[in-house]
């Protein structure tokens, strides 16, 4: 988990929470924001990474800038990240925070994030992952943008989930999130994992655990589809 | 030209002032709450109405995450045992609309203010429509945590809002057990309350929400010397030497056996009885009591406001008995981690056997949208995994949720039950023989909580032997 301290808004610790009960023999691995992250120096299944403020943002940025390459050449390699909510953004070029202030993020997309401190988009989420159905919340004063120097080649499958209902990286936006080999990034955020049993099996069967079991299965199941049906409801409102 | 503005801006706050009053009287003559329309009318007209209005000579403004309706209605009972009017917006909105419409209540027909002096609450976020224009003399902020996460995202984007919108002049009264809200500005006059360690504080976070882990300083890791929960208690920062400030308005010596609290400042101290035996609701008293110091009063004339009756709002909290079990009603503001952990704490601290239904869910998001649950994985459910907590209902619309939460948070399935409409809730109690039934209701839910109230006392009456 990368910087618990600070990446933990909005119930984004939950996610490890599931894993770690899944995967009773699982290490936890917390670095904290003046620490070199393990998984430069060692094997890591899952590098988390959640939610955070907009200063927990710079000061992420700036722990990791210095270590951009390696990260960039961990995640060619196959490493396995995963960042919920506005972590995702720390990924790109730059966040650009208005007012001539700017970011800079780990450039290994081609893209931005503008931010409207003045203006909450607040959003349901239905997408697919693959044929997996995925549901969630969104909550954040920023949107991601394609840079201008270098837009994604046509077709290119730089994104996690296909956006059937709700916001993408944008509003209008129907590719959500950032995926590069095994890095995937979302602004989906909170407990996207206990929301989404699906995708939570497939990741550990991704993660080398076929065989794990997600604890109170049907409970979670139980409460995933509930929520799918209202999300596909087409009286539910899916902006705030 | 500039005479023309000046003009037109005078004929505009004539027209708002008297279409406000006019909305006012024809709402209240139709029998309906004139809380927020009429003031809603007169921004519209003349958006800088509460810069323009007469305004009382002496304004108290009360805002923060949690608690300041409470402590709002206990200075404006306080004041008024001691014999000052203050013209208010405790029956309405919190927000720049709802200051308005006090404004407009309390004004004469020419618009010149009736009182001397106003208690007004302010919602967080309207600070930036409200602190500029109303300029409050002394501005309490109870404390700031996470609160709702599509309105108010985290505490330091509120902490943000807040101080961007204060004037100079206002006199910040702040809790120094909460580092986030004492740390806001700096420069601005400041008056410190907290409450001394007591029996039962920690050092380490035992909640899920903890929202100031870093110093303010420096960034370096904080470390705290007592701690009540969450981020509250007293930290430092052994890098920089950064600490928490000292309080000018200690709460000493809380009891929660005799119920009592000593309340020391630099020119005195007295001895309070307490209102609550819930920690949140001694810091609210706490608050109080400073503002009133902060006012001149004399803690003998405090202590004599509380005698005669000032106390905490019965639709919070209440509780009866019916046949042989007792019923509490406990608000748990919905969609609010921290206040439903809160909520949860107390109600684990409660002695004896209990049952719970929870029904915290928010009524309008389920008829509009789907409410956004990522709170329930910030909230203590843990502190319900307790054997003399042994039935739990998860009721309505987000009944599935709240089960699966609570199995995660390792309650005996045995324990729980699921119920999709409230009022089949109470059927699910085993209303065992002087054990107590809670429940917790979220703040658009009272009218419905009242039925489940009535339903579980009657279904308690008659299986009473």
């Amino acid at each position: 988990m990368l910087f618990p301290e600070l990446c933990d808004l909005f119930g984004d610790q939950a996610n490890t929470e599931l894993l770690l009960r899944a995967l009773p023999d699982a290490e936890a691995v917390r670095t904290p924001l003046r620490a070199r992250p393990a998984f430069l120096d060692r094997h890591i299944d899952l590098v988390y990474m959640g939610s955070t403020t907009e200063r927990g943002q710079a000061l992420a940025a700036a722990a990791l800038a210095p270590l951009g390459p390696e990260i960039e050449s961990r995640i060619d390699a196959g490493a396995r990240f995963l960042a919920t909510g506005n972590s995702l953004e720390i990924f790109g070029k730059y966040i650009d925070c208005g007012g001539g202030e700017r970011i800079d993020g780990l450039g290994l997309f081609n893209v931005y994030a503008r931010r409207d401190m003045a203006h909450r988009y607040n959003g349901l989420f239905l997408g697919k992952y693959g044929d997996i159905d995925i549901v969630g919340f969104k909550s954040r004063f920023s949107h991601l943008y394609d840079t201008e120097t270098a837009p994604q080649a046509a077709g290119a499958r730089d994104f996690l989930f296909d956006t059937v209902k709700g916001a993408g990286r944008r509003p209008g936006d129907s590719r959500e999130g950032l995926r590069r080999a095994n890095l995937m990034a979302t602004y989906v955020l909170g407990p996207l994992l206990i929301l989404n049993p699906l995708f939570t099996k497939k990741l550990l069967i991704d993660m080398g655990a076929p065989n794990a079991e997600l604890p109170f299965e049907r409970a979670a199941m139980a409460s995933y589809e509930a929520r799918l049906r209202e999300f596909e409801n087409p009286k539910t409102g899916f902006e705030y | 030209m500039k005479g023309a503005g000046v003009f037109l801006g005078r004929i505009r706050f004539i027209l708002a002032l008297l279409s406000g009053k006019l909305t006012r009287a024809a709402l209240r003559a139709l029998g309906r709450n004139a809380s927020y329309l009429p003031g809603a009318v007169a921004l519209r007209l003349c958006p800088d109405f509460l810069a323009r209005a007469d305004k009382p000579g002496r304004i108290i403004a009360v805002t923060g995450t949690n608690g300041k309706t409470t402590v709002c209605n206990l200075i404006i009972d306080l004041l008024a045992r001691a014999g000052v009017r203050t013209l208010n917006n405790a029956l309405g909105s919190n927000t720049a609309a709802g200051i308005a419409s006090a404004l407009l209540a309390g004004s004469g027909i020419m618009g010149r203010s009736k009182f001397q002096t106003a208690v007004f609450e302010s919602d967080e976020r309207s600070a930036k429509r409200l602190f500029p224009f109303i300029k409050p003399d002394h501005l309490v902020i109870t404390n700031l945590f996470r609160d709702s996460i599509m309105r108010n995202a985290h505490p330091e984007y509120i902490a943000g809002i807040i101080e961007s919108a204060l004037p100079e002049t206002t006199k910040l009264i702040l809790n120094c057990d909460d580092l986030i809200s004492s740390s806001l500005s700096p420069s601005s006059p400041r008056a410190y309350f907290g409450i001394e360690r007591m029996p039962g504080d920690v050092t380490r976070c035992v909640n899920r929400i903890n929202d100031i882990r870093l110093c303010p300083a420096c960034d370096g890791e904080l470390v705290y010397d007592h701690r009540r929960y969450h981020h509250i208690g007293r930290a430092r920062c052994p890098e920089c030497g950064f600490r928490s400030p000292e309080p000018d308005y200690t709460g000493a010596d809380v009891d929660f056996g005799a119920m009592t609290m000593t309340a020391r400042d630099a020119d005195g101290e007295g001895v309070y009885e307490l209102l609550s035996d819930s920690v949140f609701n001694v810091y609210n008293q706490l608050t109080a009591i400073a503002v009133m110091r902060e006012l001149g009063y004399p803690h003998s004339r405090i202590r004599e406001g509380f005698g005669a009756g000032v106390g905490i709002l019965e639709s919070r909290y209440s509780e009866e008995r019916a046949g042989d079990v007792t019923v509490v009603m406990q608000m748990a503001k919905d969609r609010n981690a921290l206040a439903c952990s809160r909520a949860f704490d107390y109600v684990a601290s409660r002695p004896g056997g209990k049952e719970l239904i929870l029904m915290m869910n928010n009524l309008h998001d389920s008829k509009n949208w789907s409410e956004n649950v990522c709170w329930l994985y910030d909230c203590d459910f843990e502190f319900l995994n307790r054997d003399d907590i042994t039935r739990i209902v998860a009721t309505g619309p987000r009944a599935r949720d709240y089960y699966y939460r609570l199995l995660l948070a390792g309650v005996p399935e045995e324990r729980l039950r699921c119920s999709d409409s409230e009022l089949s809730a109470p059927g699910l109690l085993e209303l065992r023989r002087g054990e107590s039934v809670y429940i917790l209701y979220g703040t658009d839910a009272i009218e419905l909580a009242e039925l489940v109230r009535a339903e579980t006392k009657h279904l308690a009456e008659v299986t009473a032997p």
